[in-house]
């Protein structure tokens, strides 16, 4: 006996029944199918729903539902007339993505989605929910050379190695997701398929050339996903850092009898890791691998050289 | 025997009851008039404790009253419990499918919203699959904030160690973060706040006990960069960027002052927040510089371990 599942089916037959009561006489496939369940299952709600009645319990309290054929058709279900109200993370759930949708360039800001979200927002007295999306510089020219199966040549700003490159890519799907759009492309360089962020796009020159396009495997889901076998660094953290182990997926966060913060992370780039401990200041280290102990203090001597300035003794790794 | 069939029947009947009753219904009397729940006392009492928390988990608006007696009473008022009628065109509701199928929000809480409005997933165009077009953290003091905007209660939390009590007038996300915004009660004064740091003990206070400016706009509030929202009075700052590393640093600065024979631009600021600026300008790693004012070049380079 679980409690999700009666929760589950409890929601589903109070949406359900007012539904029916609305319309009366409809195919069950139809009811179904608007539902998401099988025929079987319908029944077997119905028959749940033909229980139901009020005191005294006379035969005029009960749910009269009428489902001998292929339709169905409910009456005297007056105080199961109306669904019951969204929740509050109901509401959320529709306004936000509504208004993530709208944001996205090309939507029609006049059009159904933002009649139904006022409407939304006006009936239920729902706060203010703002999306904002910003669009890059190429981000119509990959949509649109995604949409199209054309071939690419862009100049990409590879900020993990710091490193502008030029490559020919085929642009399977463009998405966004933690606030930055993202093509998943065949890189052509690369032999494999990349995950590239339209903002860090310095060029886009079309090819000419179409490509046949195979499924794209990676969504919105992967932006932040490790691999298998990116390297594993240990860093170690003041306290005032702990924000870093809940924005990038840690693999272990433990706290040192001094206070500080030991997280063992993904690192796919060095010049990633450079600016995340930079930002967190000096008082960030790598712990391990030896070979990265000095990603940040190399940084910030290139840094420090720009500025015409040479770094003190503090910046070195402290080993 | 399966107890999940029975259990629904039973709750589909113990909400019937408190829906239909004009009276606030004791626990005795409901339990004696709603089939199916155990004859003795202390099996009943539990049963019906847990069907009340099931009720309230789904969002059941359960109102409990003292009686004369000196006994609770429960009911549900059919005004709080009923969803008002949208009256959305099919268009619409084919919009908000796509919506919630487009924008990945983490679970599936917009699909069971879906359900309410009255389902329609896989029909005539309505719940046609659509790819993914994107994804939205949901951080857990979201749907707090939300429900205390609708009761028009502030909410009291902690926000870098300190205790802040606001009144919450809306929600914005930008740049993969959600942003709460209000009036700060103790500075008397709006402040926006980011969602995902609001600790996990939120207070929601009072209801109805603030109005929210008609011409108030989350988006309009916090149209603009980390570095530009703070305490601290504002400094104009000029940085020196590489060709190839502009196009997004011009596109965030106030304006281009200077374009360089080698490609490299200066872009000015308007800097509030230094250390956003800074996580900014560090960011852009050796292929930027700051070249005024003195106190944030000095600034940047003692963060980064050079005197």
């Amino acid at each position: 006996m679980s409690r999700p599942l009666a929760e589950d089916e409890l929601s589903r037959i109070l949406a359900l029944v007012p539904w029916i009561v609305a319309h009366p006489a409809r195919p069950k496939t139809e009811v179904a199918e608007r539902f998401g369940i099988s025929v079987a299952q319908l029944e077997s709600d119905l028959d749940l729903v033909l229980m139901i009645g009020v005191p005294p319990y006379s035969p005029a309290e009960y749910i009269d539902v009428d489902a001998e054929g292929d339709t169905v058709t409910i009456r005297l279900a007056d105080y199961f007339r109306r669904p019951l109200r969204l929740d509050p993370g109901e509401g959320l759930a529709l306004l936000a993505a509504g208004r993530a949708l709208l944001a996205v360039p090309g939507s029609d800001p006049r059009g159904p989605l933002a009649t139904a979200l006022e409407k939304l927002e006006a009936a239920l007295e729902l706060p203010d929910v703002g999306v904002a999306i910003d669009a890059p510089e190429f981000l119509d020219a990959v949509r649109n050379a995604a949409e199209h199966d054309e071939r690419l040549e862009i100049d990409y700003w590879s900020a993990g190695r710091d490193e502008l490159t030029t490559r020919r890519v085929d642009p399977l799907t463009v998405f966004f997701a933690l606030g930055e759009w993202y093509v998943d492309a065949w890189c052509h360089r690369a032999g494999d398929e990349r995950l590239f962020r339209v903002d860090r796009i310095r060029a886009v020159r079309p090819t000419g050339e179409r490509f046949e396009a195979p499924e794209s495997t990676l969504g919105p889901g992967d932006v932040y996903r490790p691999r298998a076998d990116d390297p594993r660094v240990t860093l170690l953290l003041p306290a005032s850092a702990a924000w870093v182990a809940e924005a990038y997926p840690a693999e272990s966060v433990d706290e040192t009898p001094d206070g500080q913060l030991r997280v063992r992370l993904a690192v796919s780039e060095p010049a990633w890791l450079a600016r995340l401990l930079l930002r967190v200041g000096p008082d960030a280290r790598v712990e391990d691998p030896p070979e990265l102990t000095t990603v940040a203090s190399d940084a910030a001597e290139r840094i420090a050289a720009r500025y015409g300035r040479a770094p003190t003794a503090a910046a070195k790794p402290a080993r | 025997m399966s107890a999940g069939p029975n259990r629904v029947e039973r709750m589909l009947n113990l909400l019937a009851c408190l829906l239909d009753t004009r009276r606030p219904l004791t626990r005795d009397e409901l339990v004696r008039q709603v089939t199916g729940y155990p004859p003795e006392a202390v099996a009943y009492r539990r049963a019906f404790e847990r069907d009340k928390e099931t009720l309230r988990a789904m969002g059941v608006p359960l109102v409990v009253e003292n009686l004369p007696s000196g006994e609770q009473g429960y009911r549900v008022p059919p005004d709080e419990y009923f969803l008002p009628d949208l009256d959305l065109t099919g268009e619409e509701t084919a919009a908000l499918h796509v919506a919630v199928s487009a924008v990945l929000l983490g679970d599936q809480t917009g699909h069971g919203a879906l359900m309410k409005l009255g389902g329609g997933l896989g029909l005539d165009g309505a719940g046609t699959p659509t790819t993914p077009i994107g994804t939205l953290p949901l951080e857990p003091a979201l749907p707090v904030l939300f429900e205390a905007f609708r009761r028009r209660a502030p909410v009291t939390f902690e926000y870098r160690g300190e205790s802040r009590t606001v009144e919450p007038w809306g929600l914005s996300a930008r740049r993969g973060h959600w942003y709460l915004v209000g009036h700060d009660r103790d500075r008397d004064a709006m402040r926006t706040f980011r969602a995902d740091r609001l600790g996990d003990d939120l207070i929601v206070g009072a209801p109805n006990s603030f109005r929210v400016p008609d011409d108030f706009s989350a988006d309009a509030a916090l149209d603009g960069e980390p570095w530009q929202y703070g305490e601290a009075a504002p400094v104009t700052a000029r940085l020196l960027v590489d060709a190839g590393h502009d196009a997004d640093v011009v596109a965030r600065g106030d304006r281009v002052i200077e374009e360089r024979p080698d490609g490299s631009v200066v872009v000015e600021f308007v800097v509030v927040n230094w250390p956003a600026f800074r996580s900014f300008v560090l960011g852009l790693l050796d292929h930027a510089e700051i070249l005024e004012p003195d106190s944030l070049r000095a600034d940047l380079l003692a963060w980064i371990g050079v005197a």
